[in-house]
């Protein structure tokens, strides 16, 4: 038997298959150019980033209302690059919700939502609700007075949602009031529910876009070079990677974030925002006449907006050709809420 | 026909009411209250009323007060605003009333109810009003049910004052209650807008202690209140801290006394505890009380007190140890020592806490300064008791313990620091893998483009 037709052996080759592997991955194709597509990768090293660097703070965190600051501070003043991991920790959480708005806004362009990617579109949805999630439940465990104040205005929005408003809000304080309980609440989502919650998702948004790959050339389109998904995109992809970890590290070490005061019940939080996630939210909720045609008006308002969104998570049925207009629709909203949120900051 | 409905109305209402009032120690007669109306007629109770104490009389309470029902419908202003005035005072309540302090008889809905017979007294003298107010305010059992945290000595502490001192004698120019607290209108003294309230006493005292008209016949000066604003309690008031002492921190509020030389320290010992302890173990002690000299205010001053600075001790022209000890050269020796031995440790401490705020505002993260500069905080208190023996020697062990407090407030600065040191070299590092990460990465890329381009 000569050499060339010998089979590859190696150890990986002996236990996973790994050419039948590569192979595989290597018949899927990808856009070689365009941003867009590299931010389903980019969230997903976020997420990675955000448990690995959680796992760290972890070790020194303690999730008591009574000592979670002063952890906190201890973290970022007295471990050995605690400030980083923590900086690290808060930047990618902030990066991982803006991929996935920008992920989500990116398929709705492009209309990659439609047949037969309408499970890819549901789990990526989900995705977003529970990165939200997590990134709010996040802010809270610092339990410094800006913590405190998030938790009460975001939950204070979700009272707004129509009939599941007061329930939502209970649940998101863990109880009546935002108080000790809510931040052990907040650290057993934060944890151990969220992040197992989504690393099934993402497994399965994965297995959706391995087994229908979301890029297909549209019939009757000027055809777009593509590459193999493995070796070429993948290298590609740990360029965005690495210059990701590079800007996180950066910012982290520059850009401060403090901690601020310890959180006092007792003193006002009219001056705390909430996470810039929210911002929109808060403004649509803060700007509506309290009565609008004879409805509560923020419940009426926010009820259309929860209206707008299950539209767009049912957009592969409401629109299952993927019309133009939706692009253009998508941009308007996209706009729509960077006003909002500008105008919430002013 | 007003008046006599207003009247028979208060009369319908008074019957049940005064039956659920509190009962009363020395109050108007209860057989008159159940009987109302007798009373006016009778004689008899007339006199009991005028005599006894006009507590909870019937007709007392708002809704079946007649005299504010009428008064606040008058036209002559000088007449309405008292009852006006009471609508919104803290004394509006259904167990005083107008009759409390006034008398009558209210349940009379004619111009019976201002009979002299029933005791009723329109004008109360400038003596008479600690007395009038007295009635209710020394008695526990009515106070409680009105408000059990009201303490009940005001009238007695009044009679014990100076102020009270004067009014028994007849002095028109003293005050009395309603010169503070006002008349119709007195407030709650935890309201802001009340003369008495924390915020507002010291205006009020120095309405009267800072008019060189009134205050003249007595002798007394008039520029405590300015002192005070300029001296550190009246910063330290702006400020908003809550201790800081207003006049009746230091006088006494009721019982507004001046305090004597020998006296200062307890006043001034009430809030510096330490400080007293240490100066009664200094020399200073015996020898000021034997001379006569104002305790703590020989050194600090009384209302204009200077932040006690390192200065106050030593031998300086500026330090007030050389205000009498001009040629002595033990006590001077001692003033010297002091003075550098506390110099020393303050300079320390102010350059400790100047580097935790270089760190601070340069992005340091310093876990533990909070704990670190209430440490020294309370060091250098200490210290600031301990100086006032006198004694350098002492001094010692409370300035090795703001040393060791400068030390730790040092280093977690110093390890904070080079944390951040060692963060920024690994960050360099890391960008440096970076680049080569990405340098490998960007040849690859390219190798891969070339083969491909090549395949097809």
């Amino acid at each position: 038997m000569s050499t060339e037709e010998r089979p590859r052996t190696g150890w990986l080759q002996d236990r996973l298959g790994w050419s039948e592997l590569t192979a595989s991955l290597s018949a899927l194709r990808a856009p070689r150019r365009g941003f867009m597509f590299y931010l389903g990768g980019l969230t997903l090293f976020l997420f990675l980033v955000q448990v690995a660097s959680g796992i760290l703070l972890l070790l020194h965190y303690r999730p008591d209302a009574a000592v979670a600051f002063d952890s906190v501070e201890e973290i970022i003043g007295n471990i050995p690059y605690g400030s980083l991991i923590r900086g690290i920790h808060v930047w990618a959480s902030d990066l991982f919700v803006a991929c996935l708005i920008a992920h989500l806004f990116s398929v709705v362009i492009r209309r990659t939502y439609k047949a037969p990617h309408e499970l890819a579109w549901l789990s990526g949805h989900a995705a977003l609700v529970l990165g939200v999630g997590l990134a709010f439940t996040g802010a809270i465990l610092p339990w410094s007075h800006k913590a405190y104040g998030q938790a009460r205005i975001g939950s204070e929005l979700a009272r707004s949602v129509p009939i599941f408003g007061e329930a939502m809000r209970r649940f998101m304080r863990g109880g009546e009031e935002v108080s000790p309980s809510t931040l052990n609440h907040a650290f057993g989502f934060h944890v151990a529910v969220l992040p197992a919650a989504l690393t099934l998702l993402v497994a399965a948004h994965g297995f959706f876009l391995y087994r229908k790959p979301a890029y297909v050339a549209e019939p009757g389109t000027k055809p777009v070079e593509t590459i193999p998904l493995y070796p070429d995109f993948l290298v590609r992809q740990a360029v965005a990677w690495t210059g990701i970890i590079v800007v996180l590290m950066t910012l982290a070490l520059f850009v401060d974030r403090p901690l601020g005061e310890a959180a006092n019940p007792l003193a006002p939080t009219a001056a705390v925002r909430p996470p810039w996630y929210f911002l929109p939210f808060h403004q649509i909720v803060r700007s509506s006449p309290a009565e609008l045609i004879g409805f509560n008006g923020p419940k009426f308002i926010v009820g259309a907006a929860c209206g707008l969104g299950l539209v767009v998570i049912a957009l592969p049925f409401v629109d299952p050709r993927g019309s133009k207009i939706t692009t253009w629709a998508a941009w308007i909203m996209l706009l729509i809420l960077a006003l909002l949120a500008a105008s919430a900051l002013l | 026909m007003i008046t006599v409905a207003c009247g028979v109305l208060a009369l319908a209402v008074a019957i049940p009411h005064a039956r659920a009032l509190p009962p009363a120690p020395s109050a108007v007669p209860s057989a008159a209250a159940s009987t109302p109306t007798a009373a006016p007629s009778a004689s008899a109770s007339a006199s009991a009323a005028a005599s006894a104490t006009p507590r909870r009389l019937p007709g007392a309470g708002e809704a079946t007060n007649t005299c504010v029902t009428c008064h606040a419908t008058l036209s002559d202003t000088k007449l309405s605003t008292p009852a006006q005035q009471y609508r919104q005072s803290v004394h509006r309540d259904d167990r005083v009333g107008c009759v409390g302090c006034h008398k009558g008889d209210p349940r009379d809905p004619t111009v019976g109810a201002h009979s002299r017979d029933q005791g009723f007294q329109p004008h109360p003298t400038h003596a008479e009003i600690p007395e009038i107010c007295g009635n209710c305010h020394s008695d526990p059992g009515f106070m409680r049910h009105l408000n059990a945290r009201l303490p009940v000595g005001q009238a007695a502490l009044f009679a014990l004052s100076l102020h009270g001192k004067l009014t028994a004698i007849g002095d028109q120019s003293s005050p009395t209650c309603a010169d503070c607290h006002g008349r119709h209108d007195v407030l709650s003294p935890s309201s802001p807008k009340s003369p008495v309230n924390r915020a507002n006493v010291a205006q009020l005292c120095s309405k009267c202690h800072s008019d060189p008209a009134r205050m003249g016949k007595y002798n007394i000066a008039t520029d405590q209140f300015a002192k005070w604003e300029r001296g550190v309690h009246g910063v330290a008031f702006r400020k908003g801290n809550p201790n800081a002492p207003t006049c009746t921190g230091c006088h006494g509020a009721h019982s507004a006394t001046p305090p004597e030389a020998s006296s200062v320290g307890r006043a001034c010992g009430r809030c510096h505890e330490e400080e007293l302890k240490y100066f009664e173990q200094s020399p200073h002690s015996k020898s000021f009380r034997s001379r006569g000299l104002a305790e703590c205010a020989a050194c600090h001053g009384n209302h204009d007190i200077a932040v006690p600075t390192a200065v106050l001790v030593g031998t300086t022209p500026d330090a007030t140890c050389t205000t009498c000890h001009t040629k002595d050269e033990k006590p001077r020796l001692v003033a010297q020592q002091t003075s550098d031995l506390l110099r020393g440790a303050r300079e320390r401490a102010a350059e400790a806490r100047a580097t935790i705020e270089r760190a601070n505002a340069s992005g340091v993260h310093i876990a533990g300064t909070k704990y670190a500069l209430d440490k020294l905080a309370t060091a250098e208190l200490k210290l600031r008791g301990v100086v006032h023996t006198l004694d350098p020697a002492r001094l010692e062990a409370p300035i090795a313990v703001v040393d060791a407090a400068v030390n730790d407030a040092k280093t977690l600065v110093k390890n904070a620091e080079d944390m951040r040191k060692n963060e920024r070299r690994g960050y360099y590092v890391a960008l440096a893998l970076a680049g080569i990460l990405l340098l490998s990465l960007g040849l690859k890329s390219f190798e891969l483009d070339r083969r491909r381009r090549r395949a097809s």
